[in-house]
């Protein structure tokens, strides 16, 4: 029981974490119109957003299997 | 007939006599002729079946067409596809796991039963359930529109020309029709797994051709640069603002895709369904992040292509590639498969979902019964059949136009499949007070 508390409160934190990096990947940072520079071969903003979707796509996987997904679920729990 | 052309075509007549025996196979599985045999595979599709048709049917015609045209039109704040795909598997959070134990329970077949079953007994609650089957149904008949209409690009320009665009969407139209009225779900899904395997290896062998003929990563940006310079510049706010818009809106639009709602239905339990899911986090970066660089890959090569021209930026980079030697006409060739496999894929999903929600949700059959399945069938062939000729006759749209609209309907959906049930039942009471 403390085990699925614990999975679910690190389920929580990873998601808010992809929240996070959504948030940084749209580039608020730079000032709009600036000229590009690149950074690993793409414009420095698409890297960054890039670098930020991969970390996302990491964090929502673990969320995932973290996840739980029942197959029934007790009738009086089987809110609409 | 070109080279290319003679492989195109020897290669698309193998590839349709393996999805006629993939038919033939999966209808001698079947347990029975239940619409939950039919519609769902008997609720049995495990970890990689399972991952490979969420894959095959998230990634279309849109996806390999339709975004690598965009990323041509947009430049390098196309990047937002990457995150808006994500955001898809992201949001799905917030549905998947309610809706999973209580479909299991209720042993769901279509979309709509979610929504009968949260308003169930409620003032106007079957009027919502009309609506949003209206609005889902009208999604997914432009879904197979867009698909039908990439079916017929790709397989004229696979077989350089032989087969003309409408008739390469009556035939492949007619083809899906063949192993989806056959095999149901069951074909549809193995086909899918073949489709989504054939898809990622043929995008990855395009991206290794498009980066190694600009000599890397850096020097390919250099060249787009050089010939756009303001699309490598910071977007300004409005710009910015579509972003964070395009991923919260189509990420949540997504999460009420008809055909996904199905497989979360099909998954033979929980388990298999949560690995698929954590699999598919992934998918964006090995399929929308590749076709987004195709699409840029394209500027320097293609200098002025007009608005719907766009969409065909991926078909052009292929016949340049087949070009190149008889080795890589071969590969091309494959990718060709590849993507039109995928494409096919997506409209398959379309029609058995399109079937199950015109039969049960609109038409009201009962939910079991083989008629249900028999009246199913014969619906979605209808609906095939005019969108085959909506799509021969309309094929001057861009695939992102029709994309914007199917999001524009879904939304509407998402309160009825995620909203607080209270909420709706407020604002139809405020409405209609009694």
């Amino acid at each position: 029981m403390k085990g699925g508390g614990s999975a679910r409160a690190l389920r929580r934190l990873l998601l808010v974490l992809v929240g996070v990096l959504y948030a940084l990947s749209i580039p608020w940072y730079r000032r709009g119109g600036d000229p590009a520079e690149l950074w690993l071969g793409l414009p420095d903003w698409v890297t960054v957003a890039l670098l930020c979707y991969a970390g996302a796509a990491l964090l929502n996987a673990l969320a995932w299997l973290l996840t739980e997904v029942p197959d029934d679920v007790p009738p009086e729990e089987s809110s609409r | 007939m070109t080279e290319f052309g003679r492989l195109g075509l020897v290669g698309l007549a193998f590839y349709l006599l393996g999805l006629v025996a993939l038919a033939f196979v999966a209808r001698r599985a079947r347990g029975s002729d239940s619409p939950t045999d039919h519609f769902l595979a008997g609720r049995e599709l495990g970890v990689f079946v399972l991952f490979l048709t969420l894959y095959a049917t998230a990634y279309s015609g849109n996806s390999l067409l339709g975004y690598p045209g965009e990323a041509y039109r947009r430049g390098f704040s196309w990047i937002m596809a990457t995150g808006f795909m994500l955001s898809i598997i992201v949001a799905f959070h917030m549905l998947i796991p309610r809706l999973r134990p209580i479909a299991v329970r209720h042993r769901f077949v279509t979309p709509g039963d979610w929504v009968r079953y949260r308003f169930r007994g409620e003032p106007g609650g079957r009027l919502l359930l009309f609506g949003v089957s209206m609005l889902m149904t009208i999604a997914l008949a432009n879904f197979l529109f867009a698909q039908l209409k990439a079916m017929g690009e790709l397989s004229t320009e696979v077989t350089g020309g032989v087969v003309s665009y409408e008739m390469g969407i009556a035939l492949l139209a007619a083809m899906i029709l063949f192993y989806e009225t056959l095999g149901g779900m069951r074909a549809v899904a193995w086909t899918d797994a073949a489709q989504g395997i054939l898809m990622m290896v043929g995008l990855a062998a395009l991206a290794a051709w498009l980066l190694g003929e600009a000599s890397g990563l850096a020097a390919l940006s250099q060249q787009i640069l050089a010939v756009r310079p303001e699309i490598g510049r910071v977007p300004d706010t409005v710009e910015r603002t579509n972003w964070l818009s395009s991923i919260v809106l189509l990420g949540l639009a997504s999460t009420v895709y008809p055909q996904a709602i199905q497989r979360v239905y099909a998954a033979r339990d929980g388990r298999a369904l949560k690995r698929s899911l954590a699999w598919m986090s992934f998918m964006p970066l090995t399929t929308t992040l590749v076709v987004t660089l195709i699409g840029l890959a394209a500027i320097p090569r293609y200098a002025d292509l007009g608005e719907v021209a766009a969409d065909r930026v991926m078909p052009l980079l292929l016949g340049q590639w087949a070009s190149t030697g008889p080795v890589f006409a071969g590969a091309a060739v494959l990718v060709f498969l590849g993507a039109l496999a995928a494409i096919m894929s997506t409209a398959d999903s379309c029609l058995l979902s399109l079937g199950s929600s015109l039969a049960e949700d609109l038409f009201g059959r009962p939910r079991d019964a083989p008629s249900t399945t028999a009246f199913a069938k014969r619906a979605a062939g209808a609906v095939m059949i005019g969108m085959a000729v909506v799509a021969m006759a309309a094929r001057d749209v861009t695939l992102w136009g029709l994309i914007e609209l199917k999001m524009e309907l879904l939304i509407q959906c998402v309160p009825a499949f995620l909203g607080s049930r209270w909420a709706v039942q407020l604002r139809w009471q405020a409405r209609w007070p009694e």
